[in-house]
């Protein structure tokens, strides 16, 4: 299969974790970060309106996006990312991506995931191969 | 400026001890379920294999559950009251953290019954200011083999202390 080309969008995938599914990453990675799954401590003593949307579980909704696109065509070689504003449970996530370099071994993506309003949460870039 | 005392760097740049972690096919089940992962090779030998891989193959970013047991499986009075473990606090008066920046290269793919060992350092400590005050930088690089001494991953994960 040919790989999409520069200026290519990835289709949105809106995903939206429930406090089970924030539960979820926290129990499958052991990560005992309370304000992923105590709401009194996170909305008392430190201060955040809500339970937050873990910043790695958004690094694998990038890849997902670009995964469940690309199918078996590519595989991921790197990727990059960086949270610049934090996501609540209760929030959606618009995941998407653009293609961004293209060349004989693979390609370049751009990848976020933002909230309705437009508020980026997580950005990265990933380098795709060629399978 | 100068919050990153001599204490702070001799913390950062200690020796991280080595931890494996074996992994099995419940692990990569539980990391699939919770990130909405439905292609059956992250939960059937079968079609993993029919898939070309040697058993129940791990979702991309697994890597990541290694590191955390790596430094949170410990005895809970070696926690914070936050959750977090108090090995990984540094010694800073700067003690509210957020997540940086990752950075992570892929090599071998994990699969049901790898052995993944996981080597911790500190790559880098800086300071800024910043506009509420001071900000520390710690970077730290995990680096993920298998038991074939196989590169499974590259990992630089960015902490910021303000």
């Amino acid at each position: 299969m040919t790989l999409p080309g520069v200026g290519t969008d990835a289709p949105i995938r809106v995903r939206t974790p429930s406090a089970l599914d924030l539960f979820m990453f926290s129990a499958s990675a052991w990560l005992l970060h309370r304000i992923h799954y105590d709401t009194p401590f996170t909305t008392e003593h430190d201060g955040h309106p809500g339970l937050l949307i873990h910043g790695p579980l958004q690094g694998v909704y990038l890849v997902q996006t670009a995964e469940s696109w690309l199918g078996n065509a590519a595989r991921l070689s790197t990727i990059t990312y960086r949270h610049l504003a934090p996501a609540y449970l209760g929030d959606s996530l618009e995941c998407g991506g653009t293609v961004t370099g293209a060349d004989a071994d693979g390609i370049d993506l751009e990848l976020w995931a933002r909230k309705p309003d437009g508020t980026v949460t997580t950005s990265g870039t990933a380098r795709f191969a060629q399978k | 400026m100068g919050v990153i005392t001599e204490e702070a760097r001799h913390w950062a740049d200690r020796e991280y001890p080595h931890f494996e972690m074996q992994v099995t096919t419940t692990d990569i089940a539980r990391f699939a379920h919770a990130t909405g992962e439905t292609n059956p090779i992250h939960f059937d030998k079968d079609a993993a294999v029919a898939a070309g891989y040697a058993d129940v193959v791990a979702p991309t970013l697994f890597t990541y559950v290694v590191r955390m047991h790596a430094s949170a499986l410990v005895p809970p009075d070696q926690l914070e009251p936050d959750g977090s473990p108090t090995a990984d606090v540094p010694p800073l008066p700067t003690r509210r953290a957020m997540a940086g920046e990752t950075a992570v290269v892929l090599g071998e793919r994990v699969v049901a019954g790898d052995v993944i060992g996981v080597e911790k350092r500190l790559a880098n400590m800086y300071e800024k200011e910043g506009r509420s005050g001071p900000l520390v930088f710690v970077e730290m690089e995990f680096t993920f083999t298998n038991q074939r001494g196989e590169l499974v991953a590259r990992e630089n994960f960015t902490r910021i202390y303000r």
